[in-house]
């Protein structure tokens, strides 16, 4: 009762601009008590074994805390705790835990689950995530899927644990489609390869016969567009990743390349090539129709949405040497946003709409850096002998691009504060990755 | 034989004084403290800064001393003020080396101003205490100051004649009419106490104004122990914008008593902000019970309204 009026009280006081200074003993607190992280500190985490349905699940449920450990970690914002430190051993996750013998690892979240075989063959994926200090359940879900399909149960339990933990989607239930390269380097074979974002069950789209480059995948997930190198001119193709179809997209004199979809999928904005100069069109992927979008004695390309379909970004030498422009998606108006030393290509639009990550090019180095949609606020994430080609995850607080030191491209992870810089593993040599949105 | 009685009475009056000593100043046992008491480790400047004030002045004023208004940066004007005073200086800086040789020949009537500018040269003035023939002169140094100077010759003299020490002791005689000469010619060292305005009575320093800094030290150690359980994971560019109000209440133990309430949380994603909350939640929680508090100030730290930010994680 007291306490109520207490906090009535305080709200009335707080609501009409007093401050806590006539509150009696409270007056020592006329300011509030502030308190900023020293420096960042990724959140400690216990993530014991998932306890097997039956006997037969140990395999099973061993791999699913494997991949969703490495996910939270690999994030950077989280460092599950060594499994040699638990005391408590979990064998039944409807019992809470002991939470004083995970306080005492320092765990600030406990995440506990089980993996079944169902008598229809299916799997069944549980979890909860408990705060360890207050002993709440934070959140608590069960899945039931194709046995094959155990590695989407612990991205998708990943993305909800982040998601709990940060108030932010997760981008663990996604894919990545990049251009595999195996062989010596002037006989480089080249084919599109689609991976889950940690780099697992990889799978080959095409074989290698034809010079593939700068996949993109549609905002459903189920098509990607790309360049390829056939007989002829390089075309602009259309790969539909379930059937295994390709089309060619639209049947233009010269060269087409660079494409990219619309946020709705239903068009496909790329450059086409005219004598020396290259400007943006749009197709429409129904009605087959072509916009043009510029109209200038230049190089313009690598265009980018923004997430609302209103603007779009993309890469221009009108003024000189390669800037990033920004313009409204039905053309005109072009506005230089990038005014760096140095060049700036390949502008990607983040996925929440408030960054553009580009490469740079200046003073013998490669740099992958985000700006501002307005040109300000720039910030170089990562520089080196060759980086490029960035592509944001789908929560756009992550970006993938290429690096080659050397004998061939590997492709790497690094957050858009510049911190947590992580190689992805792949078969290969891997280049030009495009991140998908996420699946569920 | 004989005893002298006085011995006796002496003896008798002796263990008389010390048996009673021993009685009354028996050693008492010390009694352990009821309880550990609370230290905190300050620094110089702190400790400085709580015990500011004067010993005779007045209890609690409101009011600090300042005899002079303060101007606008008063660090760079102390400065200033100690530079000229060194202008001073200088023109005895040069004299080290002549001022031995005078004393002993002139200025021995005047034992004072030797001694108040240079203290350091007292090993000299004693070994030229020999000089006879230099205590005629310092009865002429006495009536005009301005002929001590001139003369720097009589180091070798010095040295040459031994004899009377004796009379420098004469010299010390103190002569009311030379008081000016040993005062301290420098300009005042003293820098005047600056306020917004002006108060001419000194006191001990104010009751409140001195309690931050009290609250300070223990207050610092409360915001680290939090810190260091407050990890939230976030990897925005926009983190300097979020900021969460929580408020908490202590039991005198340090443990928190009830669940910490979210007042306000305000930042970009409304999303992100709760479950910054939470995690903040989460670190004061953690890291009770905050038993380094000062039981004897419970009354300052029972109830806290604190504000969690992220802005050291750009």
């Amino acid at each position: 009762m007291t306490k109520a009026r207490h906090v009535s009280r305080r709200g009335f006081m707080m609501a009409t601009g007093m401050t806590f200074a006539a509150l009696g003993s409270r007056s020592a607190w006329a300011q509030r008590l502030r308190i900023d992280p020293q420096e960042f500190q990724p959140l400690p985490i216990a993530i014991p074994n998932f306890v097997p349905g039956t006997g037969a699940d140990g395999e099973v449920s061993a791999g699913v805390t494997q991949v969703i450990t490495n996910n939270l970690k690999r994030s950077g914002l989280f460092a599950p705790i060594d499994p040699a430190a638990f005391i408590e051993r979990i064998t039944n996750i409807d019992q809470a835990p002991q939470f004083q013998s995970w306080k005492a690892i320092n765990a600030q979240a406990l995440v506990t689950g089980r993996v079944t075989r169902q008598g229809d063959g299916r799997l069944k994926g549980e979890f909860r995530l408990w705060e360890v200090a207050s002993g709440q359940q934070l959140a608590g879900q069960q899945y039931v899927t194709s046995p094959e399909y155990w590695r989407r149960i612990s991205h998708i339990i990943s993305d909800q644990i982040y998601e709990r933990l940060t108030g932010e989607k997760g981008y663990f239930d996604s894919r990545v489609v990049f251009v595999d390269e195996t062989g010596a380097k002037e006989r480089r074979v080249k084919r599109l390869a689609i991976m889950d974002q940690d780099g697992a069950n990889v799978h080959y789209l095409t074989k290698g016969t034809d010079l593939v480059l700068t996949p993109r995948f549609s905002p459903s997930t189920q098509e990607i567009t790309y360049m390829e190198f056939g007989q002829g001119d390089p075309r602009v193709y259309l790969y539909n990743i379930e059937t295994g179809q390709r089309e060619i997209v639209g049947n233009f004199p010269g060269m087409s390349f660079s494409p990219r979809f619309s946020p709705d999928g239903q068009r496909i904005i790329m450059s086409l090539q005219q004598g020396g100069n290259s400007n943006l069109f749009v197709m429409d992927l129904r009605s087959k129709s072509t916009t043009r979008l510029t109209d200038t004695p230049a190089i313009d390309t690598s265009p980018s949405y923004s997430p609302d379909g209103s603007r779009l970004c993309f890469e221009s030498d009108r003024g000189g040497k390669p800037q990033i422009y920004v313009m409204p998606a039905q053309g005109g108006g072009a506005q230089r946003i990038s005014f760096g030393e140095g060049s700036y290509s390949t502008p990607v639009w983040s996925p929440r709409g408030d960054f553009i990550a580009f490469t740079k090019q200046g003073g013998g180095e490669f740099a992958i850096g985000i700006m501002k949609t307005d040109g300000s606020g720039e910030r170089i994430l990562t520089s080196g002998f060759h980086n490029e080609g960035p592509t944001f995850a789908p929560n756009g607080r992550v970006v993938m691009f290429f690096r080659d030191i050397g004998p061939g491209p590997a492709l790497f992870t690094i957050d858009v504060n510049g911190r947590n810089e992580q190689k992805v593993p792949t078969p290969g040599f891997a280049s030009d990755p495009a991140w998908s949105p996420l699946l569920s | 034989m004989k005893v002298d009685k006085t011995i006796v009475a002496s003896a008798a009056l002796h263990v008389l004084v010390i048996g009673w000593g021993l009685v009354s100043f028996s050693a008492r046992s010390l009694e352990a403290p009821p309880e550990a008491m609370p230290i905190d480790i300050i620094s110089s400047d702190q400790l400085a800064k709580m015990t500011a004030g004067l010993k005779t002045g007045e209890k609690d004023k409101p009011k600090p001393l300042a005899e002079k208004v303060a101007e606008a940066k008063p660090v760079d004007d102390a400065v200033g003020k100690i530079t000229p005073k060194q202008e001073v200086l200088t023109s005895t800086a040069p004299q080290p080396p002549p001022k031995p040789e005078e004393k002993p020949v002139e200025k021995k009537p005047d034992p004072p101003k030797p001694v108040a500018e240079k203290p350091k040269e007292e090993p000299k003035p004693v070994e030229k205490k020999p000089d006879p023939p230099k205590v005629d002169p310092i009865a002429e140094a006495l009536k005009s100051e301005e002929a001590k100077k001139p003369k720097p010759t009589p180091k070798p003299e010095a040295k040459a004649a031994p004899p009377q020490p004796p009379k420098p002791k004469q010299e010390r005689t103190f002569d009311q009419s030379k008081i000016a000469a040993l005062l301290d010619k420098r300009d005042p060292a003293r820098q005047a106490i600056a306020g917004p305005t002006l108060n001419q009575t000194s006191s001990l320093g104010t009751h409140a104004g001195n309690a931050d800094a009290i609250v300070a030290t223990w207050k610092s150690a409360f915001v680290g122990a939090v810190r260091r359980c407050f990890s939230f994971p976030y990897n925005g560019q926009d983190s300097d914008q979020f900021e969460v109000d929580i408020d908490i209440q202590l039991r005198r133990d340090g443990t928190v008593a009830s669940a910490p309430v979210i007042v306000a949380v305000r930042g970009p994603s409304r999303s992100v902000g709760v479950a910054m909350a939470e995690s903040a939640k989460r670190a004061i929680e953690q890291c009770q019970a905050y038993a380094f508090l000062p039981k004897d100030q419970y009354d300052t730290w029972k109830y806290i309204p604190m504000t969690f930010g992220l802005k050291e994680l750009l």
